[in-house]
């Protein structure tokens, strides 16, 4: 749950553009890394079973299918049960309703089937994200969605003093002393 | 030669002695018999102990009274070992004296910073917060935000726009301190 900013903190306020783009290209490449892997246990599976070795080609149009159903069920799911991909996580930000609220799995569906219309439309759709007023894009205005930062610098502040007071902290000596 | 006088006085001790002795018991003896026939309890009930009291002046009395004299030859401590503390806290209405803090007003005046310096809770953040792997994501998240900004500063001066954005959705904004 997102909570109101702390002093001293971004959380709550909408996301930029860099983090929102870094958060996309690790779910990428997460995405197609677990796909790539699941292709790999199918192909091992139908050899050890059958005998046969399977070579996936990514042209062909079933794997192509079953990339863009795996992607919709990845970043689908992700926003409709959390409302934040593994990538989202990873950089602190998260998706909520365009008020603020908690968004719906209803929403998250919703974002995930119109999200490839920011594509298509030579991606004009993200950028919204560099001018809008509130860095919505094309898919968040249709999902009635926004991103916002789920991470409290705050407490980021508060564990790197933590850190910094443990290693300035004098080591005790112990032992008889001498004489 | 004898004066004739204390023949008399000695003859006068020789009579008077035994009588005055005699006196006595008799006097003794009437008293007890008065005592045993006498309704004690009829004679407390015939005084008025309100008058008696009305009569009597209390301030005058305490003012002879040396309360630390008093104080001192009292054991408060046996005293207080006899309240059941337990039994008096049950009685006691916590709510109404916690409503009347303000918790917040509490919390907003303590410094953070210098508590997680200066106390063990430093430590207890730095042992819970997972070491490296949470350094670097609060790394990379912090380089992540400043970018954001970088970029965002960019946009809003290409843009000339004057009005600044809201920086969160309304539901995340924090509430306006009240006058």
């Amino acid at each position: 749950m997102i909570t109101g900013p702390a002093p001293g903190s971004y959380q709550g306020h909408y996301a930029g553009s860099v983090s929102r783009f870094v958060a996309y290209v690790i779910d990428l490449v997460v995405s197609t890394g677990v796909f790539s892997l699941a292709l790999a246990g199918i192909s091992y599976g139908v050899h050890v079973v059958t005998g046969h070795s399977v070579s996936w080609n990514r042209s062909t149009p079933v794997v192509f299918v079953l990339f863009v159903l795996w992607e919709f069920v990845y970043f689908g799911y992700s926003w409709a049960v959390s409302g934040r991909t593994f990538g989202m996580a990873a950089l602190g930000i998260c998706v909520v309703g365009a008020d603020g609220s908690v968004a719906e799995p209803r929403r998250g569906v919703v974002r995930a089937l119109v999200f490839p219309l920011s594509f298509l439309l030579c991606g004009l759709g993200f950028l919204g994200i560099l001018v809008q007023r509130e860095h919505r894009a094309l898919h968040d205005l249709l999902a009635g969605t926004a991103v916002v930062y789920a991470w409290d610098a705050r407490a980021a502040r508060l564990r790197f003093l933590a850190r910094q007071a443990q290693l300035t902290e004098v080591p005790e000596i112990t032992g008889t002393p001498p004489g | 030669m004898v004066n004739p006088r204390d023949r008399l006085r000695s003859v006068g001790r020789r009579m008077t002695d035994p009588a005055e002795v005699l006196a006595q018991q008799v006097t003794e003896r009437v008293l007890d018999l008065v005592l045993s026939a006498l309704d004690v309890n009829e004679l407390a009930a015939r005084v008025d102990i309100n008058a008696m009291l009305g009569r009597v002046d209390v301030n005058t009395v305490l003012s002879k009274v040396d309360l630390n004299v008093f104080l001192d030859r009292v054991d408060l401590n046996a005293f207080l070992a006899r309240v059941d503390v337990n039994a008096l806290l049950t009685r006691v209405d916590i709510k109404p004296l916690l409503d009347r803090v303000d918790v917040n007003d509490v919390v907003g005046q303590i410094d953070m910073d210098a508590l997680v310096q200066r106390t063990d809770l430093g430590a207890v953040i730095a042992r819970s917060s997972g070491g490296m792997g949470t350094e670097a994501l609060d790394a990379v998240r912090s380089q992540a935000v400043g970018l954001d900004q970088f970029v965002d500063r960019w946009v809003q001066r290409l843009l000339r726009r004057k009005h600044p954005a809201p920086p969160a959705p309304s539901a995340l904004l924090p509430a306006q301190a009240e006058p």
